[in-house]
């Protein structure tokens, strides 16, 4: 067999922080794959990007070991020859589209091989047909679902034919059947002798690949469901109102992204929304939070009395929220006269008491979604939380450390709503609401849902074997 | 619900405009011509912006340049009280119709070129392939950025970071609001950036063995464009 890829003693850390990635060694043959799962934080991005030469080429900070592409050493090879025979597939397929139509997009990296054209074109074909782009090619990336990106960005990468594929977070933002297509695309590419690395939390998805074995990197397992104390009762009584939404319709760019919906969120549970990529979760969610304007009704119910809705949404990126100088200055900015033991519960609740003083920019990204979701609920919303694909490239405890903290919320009386994609997370909320592009699907309590096959065939979304069988 | 704050976007492709075909350089040349107008006196301008109104509504592009001079009403009344009120009607006018028209006629261009073409058009200009693909990225991105501030002032709202005041103190505050809306407009703008960059490289950016897929050739129809684009504004400037 054919050795495509040595790392001995690899380590790196980045100069403002001790975050990074502590000695790994490993090597990987042709056809072979590297399943690497570990803690948020724990470097498997560091990794992902030292094994494709973006580190130390791209980044600051302090590299040893050494890490080889096939005869090639990446720390002294210039990234453009690397990329030759090493690809990388980031997490977030939005902020991976450098063109203007899905053509150009796999154009892209073609033009940089030097290829003569009638071979770019001909790759381009295969690929554009592999893929089952035809159809789009014409369009922008940009107007593509999440796991159509994801699925342009695999083939804008194959279609170099590395003899080494890394993958980075690949599934964190695709519904579990794009998760599955991505993952037969893999399978496929074993085939073809390409050596595979997946970084990825949703390790389960990878079982069915026997060419995979698995390694762990970061700090030792901390226990992630077990570990976790009990939250002492909360400080709030929520207003315990429902929200109710009849005939709701919206129409964004002429497509009907929700028609004549109509569902009760009720107080006290916390309800999963779910459905694949596009099918209007999101804008569900904007609507209850009247960002998004739409034709219907949707009231805030409370003995019988209707509101107009205002609850607090949690958005999927915390990026768009955090802005002061300290996790603290963060969560109390603008509150008069703060409680400050419900501040207190939230910290602790969340995890960020030692967080208190650092810059929110500087945190992981699931302390950031933490810190984003703290802003939320020290307003305390009169009408519940929403939260827009919490779990979102989420190890275990942070799931955990969530699910802990809106059970207990919903046990105080409180609206608790979030969409994701996460059929874990999903498993261990008290409702579910089955979305499809038609409208609702199934609702009712989760573990009813989850086993109603007809609305996940009628879905389009395949419930992977692991989901079924637990 | 009513999105504030937009800011000014880079209009959108307009695929069924006759002028989506045209090579690039030539509508870039025409936009250029078009914005000489500009200095031309009230009569002749008056005219000019009335043949190029009439021109873009054959090439169904009438809407979108309305809507370019549409967003900067706002700046446009400002500058023609102003002038009405500090020196006369004439210059008012005068000044308001050459703001409108400069806001108007590079939408020839950018509503009828991907940012693809954009960078082939600077490529065939000797600009070295690095800066053209980033000069195209930006003009990409315009949109996107636009996106980002209407996602950032919701979600400060959703915290209630953005609370709904009129009037005076509503201004006051909004000066005071601008760091929670600048500094993760900042944070995202350069996220961006980093991501890009490093999918660009990961797929062999700034390699030197790059061969274009793609070449820009003037056809018949491109020079006989450029001359129609370029004939009128001379005539008005000579006569």
């Amino acid at each position: 067999m054919t050795e495509i890829l040595r790392a001995d003693q690899l380590s790196f850390r980045y100069p403002q922080h001790s975050a990074g990635l502590e000695p790994v060694s490993l090597s990987l043959e042709a056809g072979e794959g590297l399943l690497v799962s570990g803690p948020t934080g724990g470097g498997k991005s560091t990794l992902a990007r030292c094994l494709a030469g973006l580190i130390p080429h791209l980044y600051k900070g302090t590299f040893s070991g050494t890490v080889w592409v096939g005869d090639l050493r990446t720390d002294q090879t210039p990234l453009w020859r690397l990329s030759e025979l090493a690809g990388l597939l980031f997490q977030n397929p939005a902020f991976q589209m450098l063109a203007h139509s899905v053509e150009e997009e796999i154009l892209f990296g073609l033009e940089n091989l030097g290829l003569p054209r009638a071979e770019m074109r001909g790759r381009l074909e295969e690929t554009l047909a592999f893929f089952h782009l035809e159809d789009f090619r014409a369009r922008s990336p940009h107007t593509l679902s999440g796991g159509e990106q994801q699925k342009l960005a695999l083939a804008s990468i194959l279609a170099r034919q590395p003899a080494l594929l890394v993958l980075d977070e690949p599934l964190s933002m695709l519904d579990s059947t794009s998760a599955l297509e991505l993952i037969d695309l893999i399978r496929d590419r074993f085939s073809q002798g390409t050596a595979v690395v997946a970084c990825e939390h949703r390790g389960e998805y990878f079982t069915g690949l026997p060419a995979m074995r698995g390694v762990y990197i970061g700090p030792p397992h901390t226990g992630a469901k077990s570990g976790l104390p009990a939250l002492p009762p909360a400080p709030w009584q929520p207003s315990g109102c429902d929200l109710l939404a009849e005939g709701v319709t919206v129409e964004l760019g002429g497509k009907m992204v929700l028609d004549n919906l109509s569902l009760r969120v009720r107080a006290g549970q916390v309800t999963a929304l779910a459905g694949r990529n596009g099918t209007g979760k999101t804008t569900l969610l904007r609507a209850f939070a009247s960002l998004q304007s739409c034709a219907g009704k949707m009231v805030a119910l409370s003995d019988g009395l209707e509101e107009k809705p205002q609850p607090g949404l949690v958005f999927q990126n915390p990026d768009l929220q955090l802005f002061n100088a300290s996790v603290r200055a963060e969560i109390l900015y603008r509150i008069p006269n703060p409680d400050l033991s419900w501040y207190a519960w939230l910290i602790e609740a969340l995890e960020l008491t030692v967080y208190e003083h650092t810059p929110p920019l500087l945190l992981s990204e699931g302390e950031k979604r933490r810190v984003a979701l703290a802003t939320i609920l020290m307003r305390r919303p009169r009408h519940g939380i929403l939260l827009d694909e919490p779990a979102l490239g989420q190890d275990a405890r942070h799931k955990a450390i969530l699910i802990r903290l809106l059970q207990e919320l919903a046990a105080q009386g409180c609206l608790v709503l979030l969409s994701t994609h996460d059929l874990e997370l999903a498993a261990q909320t008290d409702q579910m609401i089955l979305l499809g592009s038609g409208g609702i699907l199934a609702q009712g309590p989760s573990r009813e849902v989850l086993d109603h096959a007809a609305a996940w065939q009628a879905a389009g979304l395949v419930r992977p074997q692991w989901m079924v069988l637990t | 619900m009513k999105r504030r704050g937009k800011p000014t976007r880079v209009p959108a492709l307009v695929e069924s405009s006759p002028l989506r075909r045209f090579d690039p350089r030539v509508k870039f040349a025409a936009s250029l011509c078009a914005s000489l107008a500009v200095m031309l006196p009230l009569d002749k301008l008056a005219i000019f912006l009335a043949a190029y109104l009439a021109v873009m509504a054959a090439f169904r592009l009438l809407g979108p340049v309305l809507r370019q001079i549409w967003r900067i009403r706002w700046v446009l009344l400002f500058l023609f009280l102003g002038d009405w009120w500090l020196v006369g009607l004439d210059l008012a006018v005068l000044v308001s119709l050459r703001i409108a028209m400069l806001a108007g006629v590079f939408t020839l261009f950018f509503a009828t070129t991907t940012p693809g073409e954009f960078g082939l058009a600077l490529e065939s200009l000797r600009l070295p392939y690095r800066y053209a693909f980033s000069l195209s990225l930006t003009f990409q991105s315009l949109n996107l950025l636009g996106d980002e501030w209407i996602a950032i002032r919701e979600a400060q709202k959703s915290r209630g970071a953005l609370p709904e005041l009129r009037g005076w103190k509503s201004l006051l505050r909004q000066v005071g609001d601008l760091v929670s809306l600048t500094v993760p407009m900042v944070v995202l703008a350069t996220r961006r950036a980093w991501a890009i960059t490093e999918a660009a490289t990961a797929r062999g950016f700034d390699s030197p063995r790059r061969v274009a897929y793609r070449r820009l050739a003037m056809s018949p129809a491109d020079w006989v464009f450029l001359l129609c684009a370029v004939t009128p504004t001379l005539f008005l400037w000579w006569v």
